[in-house]
């Protein structure tokens, strides 16, 4: 269950009680893979695992949404019906509270974020060796998709509303004394312009990045603690098997609860975009 | 650690990978929104056909009471037809009774006068014959009595007439004492 077997953070043969090596925390190297074909760009990462699991992603979300909704019948049968209890999720608890009926059109873009940020971040947990991590923890991603939702939400509330409008409505709360303005205008329009975006994407990034960040952690010190052979004796070497035995049960608990996160950290995603788009919708309140 | 050092930032967006990204994205929705009125209509009409079932269900229940409302009011007007008729039957069975009574009597009654007449009938008839018989025998009586006979028919005829008088008036008193 070693994640990312191709990071140089142990070593074999380097482990407790052994021949004075060091434990050396995975640490961000595990983020920057070296590019297998390195374009020579400023700014460009090259084709890295991260391409691969994102085209897998997209592979996955679209034969799951293909297979599933296919041939849609009247009485559904068990892949329509998880298709339409995650559409009936995302509607009920997320378009309509935050839209109303009218979100019942965005629906299918809740839907496409939704899968396509879940089935990115399990990228994490599916163990391909050399590939696992989820590809949300390359910043460039959700970076996509939160200046995606960004400019839906400019250009519907400039649509609705007018620029005017909707800049006003976005930076001039309802309710508040002119005298106060000076303050609040700037304070809004770095909330609500700049800070807010940039949120939406590093949420999910940095969610996603210190998880992943947290199981390499487990499953390199479960490695490194592991060494019955112990040079120093037998006793030291059973201690040295409970440390790794401990390490691994925090691994395999930190899994599922990971799993749980990259759930919620999709579904929250989902949720601010809409409700994002429900408030260009609305204009001033 | 050395290899992040020499690569940079972690929270550096690279174009490519966001390029990538977003095709990838795209493509995603794409295809989420072409196969997206594949699920909505079979949603619309599964709900469609749940309302139409309701729908029909509610139609047939106001059908079925309509038509039991129906039936009631043709059984109560049956029940009161056949009172009527029953009513009528019996002041029908009461008026044939009347009529056959009062037919059976004068029935009776004529019966009862034609048998009269025919015994009256019969017995002017027997009176006839016997009248007859009685001059033929009575003359033979009388004259084997006598010993003589009477040759003269017109003499004769005079005593036979005079004895059926005497006899007829008798007989005619008896008869009325009978009678009375």
């Amino acid at each position: 269950m070693g994640a990312d077997l191709n990071v140089a953070a142990w070593e074999p043969g380097c482990h407790i009680f052994g021949d004075g090596c060091g434990f050396e925390a995975p640490g961000t190297e595990l983020f920057n893979p070296t590019p297998w074909v390195d374009f020579g760009l400023a700014g460009a990462a090259g084709v890295t695992k991260y391409y691969v699991l994102a085209a897998l992603s997209v592979v996955v979300v679209l034969a799951f949404w293909y297979f599933t909704t296919r041939r849609a019948k009247v009485v559904p049968g068990r892949a329509q019906g998880t298709a339409e209890l995650l559409v009936g999720f995302l509607r009920d608890q997320v378009t309509r509270t935050t839209m109303g009926k009218e979100g019942d059109k965005f629906l299918p873009l809740m839907v496409t974020l939704f899968l396509f940020i879940f089935t990115m971040n399990v990228m994490g947990l599916i163990p391909i060796p050399g590939f696992q991590v989820p590809v949300t923890t390359s910043l460039a991603f959700p970076a996509v998709l939160a200046l995606f939702v960004y400019i839906l939400w400019n250009v519907i509330g400039i649509r609705r509303h007018g620029a005017v409008g909707h800049i006003k409505a976005r930076l001039v709360p309802s309710g508040v004394p002119a005298w106060i303005l000076p303050v609040v205008v700037p304070i809004e329009a770095l909330s609500n312009f700049i800070i807010r975006p940039a949120t939406h994407m590093i949420r999910l990034f940095a969610v996603m990045f210190a998880g992943h960040l947290l199981l390499a952690l487990f499953a390199a010190a479960g490695f490194y603690m592991f060494n019955p052979m112990s040079p120093m004796g037998p006793v030291l070497g059973a201690v040295s098997v409970g440390y790794s035995a401990i390490a691994l049960i925090g691994f395999l608990v930190f899994t599922v609860f990971e799993l749980f996160i990259m759930a919620v950290q999709a579904y929250v995603f989902v949720l601010l975009s809409s409700i994002y788009i429900g408030e260009a919708i609305e204009g001033a309140h | 650690m050395h290899l992040a050092a020499e690569q940079g930032s972690v929270l550096e967006i690279h174009w490519d990978e966001f390029t990538f990204g977003l095709i990838a994205f795209l493509i995603i929705l794409g295809v989420v929104y072409k196969m997206w009125p594949n699920l909505m209509k079979a949603l619309d009409e599964r709900a469609d056909q749940i309302e139409g079932g309701i729908a029909r269900a509610q139609k047939a229940e106001a059908e079925a009471e309509a038509t039991r409302q129906q039936y009631r009011e043709k059984l109560e007007e049956a029940h009161r037809e056949y009172a009527q008729e029953l009513e009528k039957a019996k002041e029908q069975r009461a008026t044939i009774i009347a009529e056959a009574r009062e037919e059976a009597q004068v029935e009776a009654r004529r019966i009862v006068e034609a048998a009269h007449a025919q015994i009256e009938a019969d017995r002017q008839q027997a009176l006839v014959q016997l009248r007859n018989e009685i001059g033929a025998l009575s003359t033979e009586l009388a004259s084997r009595i006598v010993g003589e006979t009477l040759s003269d028919s017109a003499a004769q005829n005079r005593v036979i007439d005079r004895f059926l008088d005497d006899l007829e008036q008798t007989d005619s008193n008896t008869q009325q004492a009978e009678v009375r």
